[in-house]
């Protein structure tokens, strides 16, 4: 029970400036339960996704605490085990890029099995048995051989997120996963993160994907310039936002 | 090729289009075969001028044998340097991209220097002026340094060479590495993988097909600059036709018949290099 109170995600007063004083985050708190799915919106620009990166250290903070599955790391500390502690954060979280960014040089499987052959040092056997299983979660089944440059912009995404899920992350974190696809290929992506909330998985999501937003997640965050304009329950957001910017911003998606 | 098989279908292309087809192919034809006859002419002219400059064919013919002996050399020390001039680009390429400042200063000053001095004074620095370096060293009270640091002529080509080519090549592997996505350290970065995991299972398997035209170009580029160690007195292809020439006043034949040597090894590598580039395109292929 315990573990249920304390959150998966626990953000406490990031800041992150970027050279010649760009302020990106401006001290920002966010908590995530376990099992919870939260949908980050917000213009571009606004920080969203490197509040994203932070969480895995892709970004490293200026300031402030991130915590993940009780790892906790505060920014700036100087510590020789700290690039341990990042890595086990990064362990722990699966991580789907705009581009999806799998591994050109190897196949579908191989791309799949690296993080756990790799990192984690699984057998390969394992790690294979356990790959063909998300691809059939996936429904690629058939493209295990295949390299990645042969799938379409939607299987390589559901790939990435296999990659991911290879890793049993307790966390899965999205950073635009649809942004680059074809709007017919957009479904098949969307459809796979709504299973994956729906087997409790908690989700980060960075996404302007209105089905997702409105119906898959728990809950709505709206950024703007860095700061939190708004959060509530998805109905509340789109039906009765409080703050002209919310209103202002779903003007523009919807 | 499509437009081939469309062709002789004749499967809704209008009239005119064909035409159009079948004029550019033509045209390519042509071409192709306008090029076969121009290698052929200068290759006859090429014949003639040597007939005509009254070369002793016989001489060169009975000396082939002798020049040939040194084939041995040039190879040894060719893939020798070429091999260690591939490890020190490796290493030279981590040190040029690390953040650790003493590595990174130590690669930089490495490529910078030896860029910036002519490779006849590299070799000569090898051979002549390090046995005078180990004879300071032994005035420290090194002993015995001074026969570590003189060089059989061989092993001082080597180094030179590989040691030359090394830090070219070091920036060739550096761009290469440079050239692959950041969007693929991401990726690996967020799967949990250390800075070494992520260039040795990531990184490098990629930068490689960017890499080996431009290293295959190095490496011939290196069999011919392998005739520098005749200035030491190997006894490589290069060194053993200035000599028969000298003796028998016949530079001109010894020097064309060796020149044609090296130019059908370089044939003979540039057709493995294009082999080999059809063979990393058709993996590319399969990257993006």
């Amino acid at each position: 029970m315990m573990e249920n109170d304390s959150p998966m995600v626990k953000i406490t007063n990031i800041h992150k400036v970027f050279p010649q004083d760009v302020h990106v985050l401006c001290g920002i708190d966010l908590e995530v339960k376990k099992g919870e799915t939260v949908a980050i919106l917000g213009a571009s620009g606004s920080g969203k996704s490197t509040l994203l990166r932070c969480i895995n250290f892709l970004e490293e903070p200026t300031a402030g605490t991130v915590e993940v599955d009780g790892i906790t790391i505060e920014a700036g500390e100087n510590d020789k085990l700290r690039n341990g502690r990042i890595r086990d954060i990064r362990k722990r979280t699966g991580m789907c890029f705009q581009a999806f960014n799998l591994f050109p040089h190897m196949t579908v499987l191989e791309n799949i099995i690296e993080g756990p052959v790799t990192v984690l040092r699984q057998k390969k056997e394992a790690a294979t048995a356990y790959a063909e299983q998300l691809l059939q979660w996936i429904g690629l089944s058939e493209k295990s051989d295949e390299h990645p440059s042969r799938l379409s912009g939607g299987q390589q995404q559901r790939v990435a997120i296999a990659r991911s899920l290879a890793m049993k992350p307790k966390v899965m974190l999205f950073d635009e996963p649809t942004s680059a696809l074809d709007p017919e290929l957009v479904g098949e992506v969307v459809e796979v993160m709504e299973r994956l909330a729906k087997e409790g998985m908690t989700i980060v999501a960075v996404t302007h994907e209105l089905h997702f937003a409105r119906d898959v997640a728990d809950r709505i965050l709206i950024m703007d310039n860095g700061n939190w304009v708004e959060q509530g329950p998805p109905e509340k957001i789109f039906n009765n936002p409080e703050q002209e910017r919310t209103r202002q911003f779903l003007a523009h998606i919807l | 090729m499509k437009a081939d098989t469309n062709l002789s279908e004749g499967s809704g292309i209008p009239a005119e289009a064909r035409k159009i087809l079948t004029q550019i192919e033509t045209d390519r034809a042509a071409y192709k075969r306008k090029l076969v006859i121009s290698f052929i002419i200068l290759a006859i002219a090429m014949i003639m001028v040597l007939i005509a400059l009254k070369l002793d064919f016989r001489f060169m013919k009975n000396q082939l044998p002798f020049i040939f002996a040194g084939m041995g050399y040039t190879l040894l020390v060719s893939f020798m340097a070429i091999s260690l001039a591939c490890f020190l680009a490796v290493v030279g390429a981590l040190g040029r991209l690390s953040k650790n400042p003493v590595f990174n200063s130590i690669a930089s000053s490495y490529v910078s220097l030896i860029r910036g001095t002519p490779l006849l004074v590299q070799v000569y620095m090898w051979y002549l002026a390090l046995p005078q370096i180990g004879k300071a060293l032994e005035g420290y009270g090194f002993t015995g340094i001074q026969a570590f640091f003189t060089l059989p002529a061989l092993t001082a080509g080597i180094l030179a060479l590989g040691v030359c080519y090394g830090a070219y090549m070091t920036e060739t592997v550096r761009a290469g590495i440079q050239s692959i996505d950041p969007g693929q350290t991401e990726a690996a970065n967020a799967l949990g993988m250390t800075r070494s995991q992520t260039m040795k299972r990531i990184i490098f398997p990629q930068a490689l097909r960017v890499i080996i035209p431009p290293v295959s170009n190095e490496f011939i580029a290196m069999i011919k600059d392998s005739s520098l160690v005749s200035l030491m007195g190997v006894w490589e292809l290069s060194y053993r036709a200035i000599k028969m020439g000298r003796r028998h006043f016949q530079s001109l034949e010894m020097l064309i018949t060796v020149a044609l040597i090296y130019w059908m090894m370089c044939i003979l590598l540039q057709y493995f290099q294009e082999k080999l580039e059809t063979h990393m395109a058709r993996g590319d292929r399969s990257i993006r």
